[in-house]
């Protein structure tokens, strides 16, 4: 069910929602096992292809648009950019797409001084 | 000052990519991950502030991880990133004579352990190219062993047996034994010698039994030999799980250097169990005794690690002496019909025995090794090779002439000889016995010289023999364990000193 909601390596979010409509209709056994596990598989989806952006201050267009082309090109396209504001980085970015994280923050060298320690 | 400097020059200042999860679930020292796409199998994890997980289960959408010591800080949602590396312990001659944990960290309070060089806790065993057959001797220092199931270097021997048989104490004897030998060589200044260092895994023992084999071994002068690997009943069941594998790791490391070890893991039926716990805890399926499937291949793999590798690759050895509590005397339960079926013979404790006064309890019928005869010296063949079946057939009439008080003299012969063997073999615990008067002792009661001292007294005549030949013949004891053969001239030698001491004998 989950696989045939993916095209082109991303999930479908139209398929997804026939899918789980479908599923609703029928009612067959154990279909809210199904749509609960189901539910987790397109969370884990959706974390997979998020790509989270954080920054000491705002960054300027031109260095957004040349932070989406590069993951684009890296992680192919269907990416759900979310660009965020942290002073708790001080200085510096950390960007997170799925379970990969980039850690080029004052904030992350200062956590791995103090762990060498 | 300049430490820290040098920590922050070696500071990567670059971007690196780093593979993240979170915590979904965690109980019972095992975590849930969701995330960690490039988490390898057995890497271990990093789950912040010091706490260190170990990858287990691989699964689609998640990984299950065991929490290396304590798991109360890890919360769910917590972030969890790879390492890139798999578990390792420290190992090296700096681990002799300290107490560790599973994971190598000294639980002794006598500092920390210098030493630079690391093994991987799990590791694949030497191969068969890399081998060589069991050749030389480990002299554990028990008669009954020495004599009848003698053990070699890089051999597996099980010590199987009830509660309180003197399993452990078989290990200890051998350590005891070693630290002598290793300790006579080094003021001999015998390089001819290899020393073999010791390493004692206590799994899920109770603390006050691992603090009195360690306080023996003391006592005894032999924890400069030893390393003791310490996943005690109040440890978690992942720190028990992994302890025996720590300690191989430290013994290959002799093994890798041109040296010798021997392991004794104390012991694998708790092994089993705490393995089975974890397991459980991570889903995995369940079968007999609901025992994972893999558990077979957790001893096969672990014990396989035990070898003597050939001199092309420094002709090092580690021993392995596992040992397994059986359950009323049952044999044929899961664990002990495993690793029975993976080690090279067994020691089997009978509890009958035991309370009988034969102690060491060695069952001579059902106790074996598949491959020591090759390792025993000259001597010892010499005057075991008949022992071992006079005791089965004393055994086997002593039971028939239970029915009838009429016996031919050559029938009484037999069993007042065989009572004198069984008297002979008798050993008080942690009191080894150097090979030579193992040989003097046996060649005695073989050639009839104790035939004529009371069963009740051979204990006596024995002792005050073995004080006899040590201080007044110790020139004979030399020769015997420098020839390691017993010679028409050292035989008439030992004839003429036995002689002479049954004459003052009273």
């Amino acid at each position: 069910m989950f696989r045939s909601c993916i095209v082109n390596n991303a999930l479908d979010g139209n398929r997804a929602r026939q899918a789980v409509r479908l599923v609703i209709q029928d009612r067959p056994r154990g279909y809210m096992g199904v749509l609960s596990h189901f539910q987790r598989l397109v969370r884990l989806e959706v974390a997979r292809r998020a790509a989270r952006i954080e920054s000491a201050t705002a960054l300027t267009p031109r260095t957004r648009e040349q932070i989406q082309s590069d993951l684009s090109r890296q992680y192919g396209p269907g990416l759900d950019f979310a660009f965020l504001e942290n002073p708790a980085l001080i200085g510096g970015a950390r960007i997170q797409v799925g379970g990969d994280v980039y850690d080029g923050s004052v904030q992350g060298r200062l956590a791995a001084l103090e762990e060498s320690f | 000052m300049q430490e820290i400097e040098a920590q922050i020059s070696g500071l990567k200042t670059s971007v690196t990519r780093q593979n993240v999860g979170t915590v979904r679930e965690i109980g019972d020292g095992v975590a849930r991950i969701e995330g960690l796409s490039d988490a390898m199998l057995n890497e271990m994890l990093d789950f912040g502030n010091g706490v260190v997980g170990l990858a287990l289960n691989l699964e689609e959408t998640e990984v299950g991880a065991i929490i290396l010591g304590e798991y109360t800080g890890v919360k769910q949602g917590q972030e969890v990133r790879t390492t890139g590396k798999l578990l390792q312990v420290p190992v090296g001659m700096a681990l002799l004579g300290r107490v560790v944990n599973a994971l190598g960290q000294p639980v002794d309070g006598k500092g920390p352990i210098n030493t630079t060089s690391f093994y991987p806790v799990e590791k694949i065993a030497p191969g068969i190219i890399k081998r060589q057959p069991v050749s030389q001797p480990v002299q554990t220092g028990i008669m009954a062993v020495d004599a009848m199931i003698p053990i070699g270097r890089g051999q597996r021997e099980l010590i199987i047996g009830d509660r309180s048989t003197g399993k452990t104490t078989i290990g200890i004897d051998t350590i005891i034994s070693q630290a002598r030998l290793n300790r006579a060589a080094e003021q001999a200044k015998d390089s001819s010698y290899r020393p073999l260092y010791c390493i004692y895994v206590a799994v899920g023992q109770k603390q006050s039994n691992v603090a009195r084999v360690m306080a023996v071994l003391e006592e005894a002068g032999a924890m400069p030999y030893t390393i003791i690997v310490d996943a005690s009943a109040s440890d978690s069941a992942t720190n028990q799980y992994l302890a025996p594998f720590a300690g191989c790791a430290m013994g290959e490391w002799f093994m890798d250097n041109k040296m010798d070890a021997l392991i004794i893991y104390d012991d694998l039926s708790k092994h089993a169990v705490a393995y089975r716990q974890v397991s459980l805890v991570l889903k995995r399926p369940s079968g007999r005794e609901a025992y994972p499937g893999d558990v077979f291949y957790l001893h096969s793999r672990l014990l396989e690690r035990s070898a003597r590798v050939s001199e092309k690759y420094g002709g090092g050895s580690l021993t392995g002496l596992p040992i397994i509590e059986t359950q009323a005397g049952d044999v044929s339960a899961y664990i002990p019909t495993n690793v029975i079926s993976i080690t090279d013979g067994q020691i089997y404790l009978e509890t009958d025995l035991f309370y009988q006064g034969v102690r060491p309890a060695i069952s001579v019928g059902l106790s074996v090794s598949r491959v020591g005869s090759a390792a025993q010296i000259k001597a010892m063949k010499q005057v075991a090779g008949r022992v071992k079946l006079e005791l089965a057939q004393f055994r086997e009439l002593a039971a028939f002439a239970q029915f009838g008080s009429d016996l031919d003299a050559k029938t009484q012969g037999q069993l007042e000889r065989g009572k004198r063997i069984v008297e002979v073999f008798k050993q008080p615990q942690y009191n080894p016995a150097p090979v030579e008067v193992q040989a003097a002792a046996l060649w005695t009661v073989q050639n009839g010289m104790m035939d004529d001292v009371a069963v009740d007294k051979i204990k006596d005549f024995q002792g005050k023999l073995t004080e006899y030949l040590t201080s007044r013949k110790s020139a004979l004891m030399d020769k015997i364990r420098r020839e390691k053969a017993l010679s028409d001239g050292l035989i008439a030698e030992l004839k003429a000193a036995v002689g002479e001491f049954k004459q003052t004998y009273k």
